[in-house]
């Protein structure tokens, strides 16, 4: 009979080893032993849990049309960015294709038009004939020095969403608000001491003062920006600084805004302070409205929209806040059958009629607007068709110009703003304080390795 | 005869070289995860990110410019408030639950060593959700249930209010774990001499002072250090608690400034730079408070 040349009494400090190491030998043949799935391998990398399902869905479809190709889909949450810097910073572990933040695609633009880790997909798009189909506008925030990185997997469009019922208590008809000067107006009506403690328990709206999302948004509405095309940073242009005076104005001049509660508008203090009237409106791209019926379903009903009031009649009625990209990585094998999956994520028809049912987002893609979903009644806003409402502005929307310093310009113009609005600094002190330090570390940067 | 000396030899020789490969492996994971790290950090602190791809060597540029630096000094007087938030108020709390359950007057010991320690085990991301919304402006168990406020604080959201939110919630965390350190060094201390101090005619606060504390020496300078080395790289807690240390940076600390260069700015050198003098502050403040606890000192 066969037997092993050791057994557990033999072996060096008994079984207990003996076991461990055949785990180990066991666990190592797993690890490396597994081959990798026959055909044609792409990774896929994402950071939205939304994005993510829609894809496990949809990827199925594509792999059954194109036999032997395995799209491998990665759900790394909030941590993905950090993991495609690291991977590369090492020129190594990058996935073919992957979705990236707005707010987070300017780190990966430092440095030399040429080190930029993503493949520069103008090419394909022009040859294809795409850019006409897409809301062009759109693109600046993944371009760079006539190069564009990625496409647009949403164009996150703003409204304004009011309490209908409220807004008519105070004897104010929301749909008659065209500019902000009739906004100011109504919300002076609508921002009320209710019981007489001489505390308002109302007001019109809320905004964010710790951050730059609402600033921005408004700053964008007006063709504003940090910076302008060629990378100058003009935030601290006239422009900038009236909106900030209009913005810093409406706390504490009108005093028709309330600072959001807890640390964003999603916080769950936002949310039960809406619930308990104390909040009228709120700027909000199509995103947000879904992350509403989702947090706050019991509020269903009790919304209405209308395009953001204008700056002037006749004026821009939206803005556009937040947004995701695709881009294909340096490190992509076979880029042309990752430029397939990506058309058939992005451009898909159906596919984007799938992500609106399911997430609220409006397609950069034209094309997919006359679907009928897009104009059906919204039980949440009261049978209101909002998709309607959204693809109405969408042509609209003003571009945001990307830069690679701006994570550090956000950081900083946060702090502004928060100056601005407790009146520690005037808005023009804050907006050229915050200019000139981001001035000086761009000469910084071009003083050590020369204008890129 | 020559086997027999080969074998000889090569048992000589296995005697001589078994110690080294015994511990090569630790060695071997040193240098790898330890000592090339710390190099290329110190290295990489001399130099500036130029892109992906290449770097510039900059000298002590970094350095120069991180003491002109305001978000570096704001982020810096944040962290010593936080650390000496938890010196003051965690340490003295930790101290008083330990001679508390030391105590024979308490009830349900085990089951309230295990309550004040639970918190530790809870992940830091996980306490900043929970305290967020324990620290909620309308609806939080603080501004809601604390009636004595008689308003709505915005603990997450005005400056003055932010710091004061992390340290108490650190105290949450970490007291119960320190707690257990107090303990065991109260239970290490000899009978004997609370009995001899009672002969003397010696209260229970000469006592405290006189023989508890002098005992607990050794036991509260590693307390001390550890949690001045753990206040020092705070950095999950008020990460997530003031969503990236808004407003105004009033709740940023020196590594969420460190992340911020490294990963969201991509100056890698310059984060490198906040690490090295993170590590300089840690040396001497540590050095420091073993001095003045006496550790050096010969008994």
């Amino acid at each position: 009979m066969f037997r092993l040349p050791i057994d557990s009494e033999s072996f060096p400090l008994g079984k207990g080893p003996m076991v461990m190491l055949i785990l180990f030998l066991i666990s190592t043949l797993f690890i490396f032993g597994r081959s990798e799935e026959d055909g044609e391998n792409l990774e896929f990398w994402i950071f939205a849990n939304t994005h993510y399902e829609e894809y496990q869905a949809r990827v199925p479809i594509f792999e059954a049309q194109n036999p032997g190709v395995n799209v491998q889909l990665i759900n790394f949450g909030g941590t993905m960015h950090d993991k495609l810097l690291a991977a590369m910073l090492s020129n190594f572990g990058a996935p073919d294709l992957v979705e990236v933040e707005i707010t987070s695609i300017g780190r990966f633009l430092k440095g030399a038009i040429d080190e930029v880790g993503f493949v520069d997909l103008r090419p394909r798009l022009e040859s294809e004939g795409w850019m006409e189909k897409l809301v062009v506008s759109r693109f600046t925030p993944w371009s760079y020095r006539g190069k564009i990185f990625g496409i647009p997997h949403d164009l996150h469009p703003v409204v304004l969403l009011y309490r209908d019922d409220l807004f008519k208590a105070a004897g104010v008809e929301m749909t008659e608000v065209e500019t902000w000067d009739d906004f100011i107006a109504a919300g002076k009506k609508a921002t009320r001491d209710l019981d007489g403690d001489g505390e308002v328990d109302q007001y019109a709206i809320v905004l964010d003062r710790r951050t730059e999302s609402d600033y921005f948004s408004l700053l964008l509405q007006q063709g504003g920006g940090f910076f302008d095309e060629e990378g100058n940073v003009i935030i601290d242009s006239e422009l900038a600084i009236e909106t900030l005076e209009f913005f810093t104005a409406l706390f504490n001049e009108h005093k028709i805004a309330t600072p959001v509660y807890g640390t964003w508008h999603g916080d769950p203090s936002n949310f039960a302070a809406m619930q308990d009237g104390k909040i009228l409106s709120i700027l909000a791209p199509d995103w947000y409205v879904g992350i509403l019926k989702s947090q706050v379903p019991q509020m269903s009903g009790k919304w209405k929209a209308i395009g953001m009031p204008a700056w002037h009649p006749d004026g821009r009625r939206t803005t556009t806040r937040g947004g995701t990209m695709i881009g294909m990585t340096k490190q992509c094998e076979n880029p042309d059958r990752a430029w397939e999956v990506l058309k058939f994520t992005y451009f898909d028809r159906p596919g984007l009629v799938n992500r609106y049912e399911t997430t609220r987002i409006i397609p950069p893609l034209k094309s997919a607007w006359d679907a009928p979903i897009f104009r059906e009644p919204d039980v949440y806003l009261g049978g209101q068709p909002l998709g309607a409402l959204f693809i109405e502005l969408a042509p609209d929307l003003p571009p945001r110009y990307q830069n690679p310093y701006w994570s550090e310009g956000a950081d900083l113009l946060n702090d502004a703003i928060f100056a601005a609005v407790t009146e520690k600094q005037t808005p023009r002190e804050a907006l050229t304080d915050l200019a000139e330090k981001v001035r000086a570390l761009i000469a910084k940067d071009q003083g050590r390795w020369g204008k890129l | 005869m020559r086997k027999k000396q080969t074998t000889y030899r090569f048992w000589n020789q296995q005697q001589k070289i078994a110690p080294y490969l015994f511990i090569a492996p630790f060695y071997l994971l040193f240098v790898i995860f330890m000592g090339y790290p710390l190099i290329s950090s110190l290295l990489m602190s001399l130099y500036e990110m130029r892109g992906f791809q290449s770097r510039i060597f900059v000298g002590i540029g970094n350095f120069t410019d991180l003491f002109r630096d305001p978000i570096f000094w704001k982020s810096l007087r944040n962290t010593a408030y936080f650390a000496v938030g938890t010196l003051t108020l965690q340490l003295p709390i930790a101290l008083l639950l330990a001679i508390l359950l030391n105590s024979k007057f308490v009830k349900g010991k085990n089951f309230l060593r295990l309550a004040f320690f639970a918190p530790v085990l809870v992940a830091g991301v996980f306490v900043a959700i929970i305290f967020n919304l324990v620290y909620d402006q309308r609806a939080g168990l603080v501004n809601h249930e604390f009636v004595l406020f008689g308003k709505e604080i915005g603990w997450l959201n005005e400056e003055k209010y932010v710091m004061p939110a992390v340290i108490l919630t650190g105290v949450w965390q970490w007291a119960g774990f320190n707690m257990i350190y107090f303990l065991a060094g109260l239970q290490g201390i000899r009978q004997e001499l609370y009995e001899a101090a009672a002969v003397d005619g010696a209260n229970w606060w000469q006592a405290f002072i006189h023989v508890t504390l002098p005992s607990l020496r050794p036991v509260i300078a590693f307390v001390f250090v550890v949690s001045m080395i753990g206040s020092l790289q705070l950095f999950d807690l008020p990460f997530i608690l003031t969503n990236g240390g808004e407003p105004a940076d009033a709740g940023s600390t020196i590594v969420m400034y460190l992340y911020k260069n490294g990963f969201q700015f991509m100056r890698l050198g310059y984060a490198a730079t906040i690490g090295w003098v993170l590590f300089f502050i840690i040396a001497v403040i540590s050095i420091v408070q073993l001095k003045l606890l006496g550790i050096f000192r010969d008994e």
